[in-house]
């Protein structure tokens, strides 16, 4: 497989107004290879939609790379990265906030194109439609008269308008209801088999990330503390949060076990060691003073923990 | 229903002034000791149905039946209503923002409570605070009472509500999607704390859409569609075996977390109407894959079997 994308020891901080810094990514290297869906997921504030936004370049990261089909881009002007950013295309949760309510579809869909000087739009329009199961009726109509379902299902026309090889889909299904998500889920994973196109997905429904992804990467506090094959690292988690995060999901088929105590720490100033220490229930002494590397413990599989359960 | 019978809504229906019906027809009951899963989409008219039962719906028009503890609530003053909120009935939402004032410490705001029912002497009440608090998992008490709420985390805020809910130990707490805005691991402290509640002998009526969150928490479920309880019974046999349509392609919807990855979910196509477009006959029509020409007809909400009911031709005699 191809890399696409990589990014090296990238890290992110936030200043905040009273002096503090905010580590919102620490020290993230992954690599997204050309077609794949690779899935970030961790609790809120865990750093999943900064990351997402740095690795396309909205955003420079505080120290670290990005790398695109070899070529960095980090670091480059905006002007420099206007070549790229057609490659590179973001979906978000609230498809409503990011639509201009005073347009009409069809002149918000055209708009990628316009700024990059294309032509062929209304075909591309009328094809991208198609794919996302909506009627080219849609194109006189304003956003407000669109369901959520529908509204994401234009989002997502969007964001293919300009052909991208890479889609960071930030929530995409979180704010719909099951069915509808279903719906969605079902769209994303169809769209990436007949485009090819590969797509970070940031998530915190574990079960909407098995059925979407094919790699999974786990975050807690700015940092990945596990990596793998999205079906082997569900099925048999070697990092404890990971496994932590996964029990606590709500199921239908198994009763409620046991919660992890506490709160996720803050990240202006996260514990020593092993940030997941202070919840852990595996911890050690040892975890409180050193904090652990990610490394490989079987083909295909990375952690960061001095105990993993694999 | 049973002597224990805690709520019973009966034919409950709520209409704007100018004749929509945003709740056309909820039947449903919570018993001490139980808890109830109201599920449904968004809209579908779970936070109505709750807000109903606590009087807080000045303008809409209700009518049905709403007994609670052998009373009829429908139609009864303000007056009585407020007393009857705190001690009998208390509700929880999803944003505890909107439940304290964010200028006051939330301990001053949980003495209030309790005092405004019962004439117990400040420092009494505290110290009531400060037990509810430390009850609810709240590390510290003493000096989280102090707090104002935006100093603490989502799930302490949310602890903080609960404690002032229960702070007159009411019979019955409404819970409206309570965890829907935190994350999954401090999901699992609050769903823990209302099965606690529920445990001791309160009735609880946990509204949310998410159906992992019903197994796990209620013993007793009530799927609401457009406005209408389409099924409700035992959550185990409910999970086992749906009945309804809806309630079928709900739990098919929902991704697997183990065997195989299907190549597609099943999903339920088109959305619920809009409550001034309600179908005339079954509301789940247009988009239920055994619709039939008897459908055309609302089907009422029966009970083929002991305990469980659905609205459904296919159940119809
Ligand atoms: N005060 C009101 N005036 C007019 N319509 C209302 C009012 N309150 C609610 N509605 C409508 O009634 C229906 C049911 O609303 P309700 O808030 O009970 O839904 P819900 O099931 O709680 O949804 P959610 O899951 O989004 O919280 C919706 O169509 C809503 O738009
Ligand atoms: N523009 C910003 N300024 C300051 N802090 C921010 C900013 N954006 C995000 N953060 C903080 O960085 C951390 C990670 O945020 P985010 O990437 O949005 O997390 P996630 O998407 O995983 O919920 C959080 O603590 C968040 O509050
Ligand atoms: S390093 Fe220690 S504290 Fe961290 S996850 Fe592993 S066992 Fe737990
Ligand atoms: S009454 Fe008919 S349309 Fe409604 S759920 Fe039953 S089979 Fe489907
Ligand atoms: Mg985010
Ligand atoms: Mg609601």
């Amino acid at each position: 497989m191809t890399i696409l994308l990589e990014a090296k020891n990238l890290s992110k901080q936030y200043r905040l107004s009273h002096g503090q810094t905010l580590r919102a990514v620490s020290d993230v290297s992954l690599v997204v290879h050309r077609g794949e869906a690779l899935a970030l997921v961790g609790e809120s504030g865990c750093g999943k939609s900064t990351l997402g936004r740095t690795l396309i370049g909205l955003g420079a990261p505080s120290s670290g790379d990005v790398f695109f089909e070899g070529e960095r881009i980090s670091g480059l002007s905006d002007r420099a990265l206007r070549r790229w950013r057609p490659r590179m295309q973001m979906v978000f949760q609230d498809s409503s906030s990011t639509f201009n309510p005073r347009r009409t579809i069809g002149e918000t869909l055209a708009e990628p194109m316009r700024i990059h000087g294309r032509t062929g739009i209304a075909e591309r329009i009328a094809a991208l439609l198609e794919q996302v199961g909506l009627s080219s009726s849609v194109l006189s109509r304003y956003p407000h008269e669109f369901s959520g379902g529908q509204r994401q299902r234009l989002n997502i026309a969007r964001a293919l308008m300009l052909g991208p090889d890479l889609l960071v889909a930030d929530e995409p299904t979180s704010a719909l209801d099951v069915s509808v998500q279903a719906q969605i889920v079902n769209l994303l994973r169809e769209l990436r088999n007949s485009l090819g196109v590969a797509c970070v997905f940031i998530s915190h429904d574990l079960a909407v990330v098995r059925q979407m992804a094919d790699r999974i990467a786990v975050m807690y506090l700015g940092r990945i503390v596990e990596e793998g094959d999205v079906l082997a690292v569900l099925q048999a988690p070697a990092h404890p949060y990971t496994r932590a995060l996964l029990n606590a999901v709500p199921r239908p088929d198994r009763p409620l076990p046991p919660p992890l105590k506490g709160d996720v720490p803050s990240p202006i100033h996260p514990p020593q060691g092993c940030a997941f220490h202070t919840r852990c229930p595996l911890a050690q002494p040892r975890c409180a003073q050193e904090r652990p590397e990610p490394h490989r413990i079987v083909e295909g599989r990375t952690v960061a923990c001095h105990y993993p359960l694999l | 229903m049973g002597a224990d019978a805690l709520l019973k809504l009966h034919h409950l229906h709520l209409e704007l002034p100018d004749g929509t019906a945003l709740l056309e027809d909820v039947s449903l009951t919570v018993r001490r000791g139980d808890a109830l899963g109201v599920v449904g989409e968004s809209g579908s008219g779970k936070s109505l149905t709750a807000m109903s039962v606590m009087g807080l719906l000045p303008g809409l028009k209700a009518s049905g039946s709403i007994g609670f503890e052998a009373r009829e609530l429908l139609g009864m003053k303000d007056r009585e209503w407020r007393r009857l909120r705190g001690a009998g009935m208390a509700m929880i939402f999803q944003d505890p923002m909107t439940a304290f004032l964010p200028v006051r410490s939330i301990g001053a705001q949980i003495d209030e409570q309790i005092r405004l029912h019962e004439r117990v002497s400040r420092r009494e009440a505290r110290a009531r605070t400060v037990a509810l608090l430390g009850r609810m998992g709240v590390p510290d008490p003493e000096a989280a009472a102090k707090r104002y709420p935006h100093q603490l985390s989502g799930g302490l805020r949310q602890r903080a509500m609960i404690a002032m809910a229960l702070s007159c130990g009411p019979a019955l707490l409404i819970a409206d999607e309570p965890t829907t805005a935190l994350d999954v691991t401090v999901q699992a402290q609050i769903l823990t704390l209302l099965c606690e509640i529920r445990d001791s002998g309160a009735g609880v009526m946990l509204i949310t859409h998410d159906m992992g969150v019903v197994a796990q928490t209620c013993t007793h479920v009530a799927v609401v569609y457009s406005g209408l309880v389409v099924e409700q019974g035992p959550v185990a046999a409910v999970m086992a075996r749906p009945l309804h349509p809806y309630t079928q392609a709900l739990l098919e919807a929902i991704p697997p977390l183990d065997g195989p990855r299907p190549d597609a979910l099943p999903s339920i196509p088109g959305r619920p109407p809009a409550p001034d477009a309600r179908p005339e006959g079954c509301v789940f029509a247009p988009r239920c894959r055994f619709v039939r020409p008897d459908c055309a007809v609302r089907p009422a909400l029966r009970e083929p079997e002991e305990g469980r009911r659905v609205a459904c031709v296919l159940y119809d005699a």
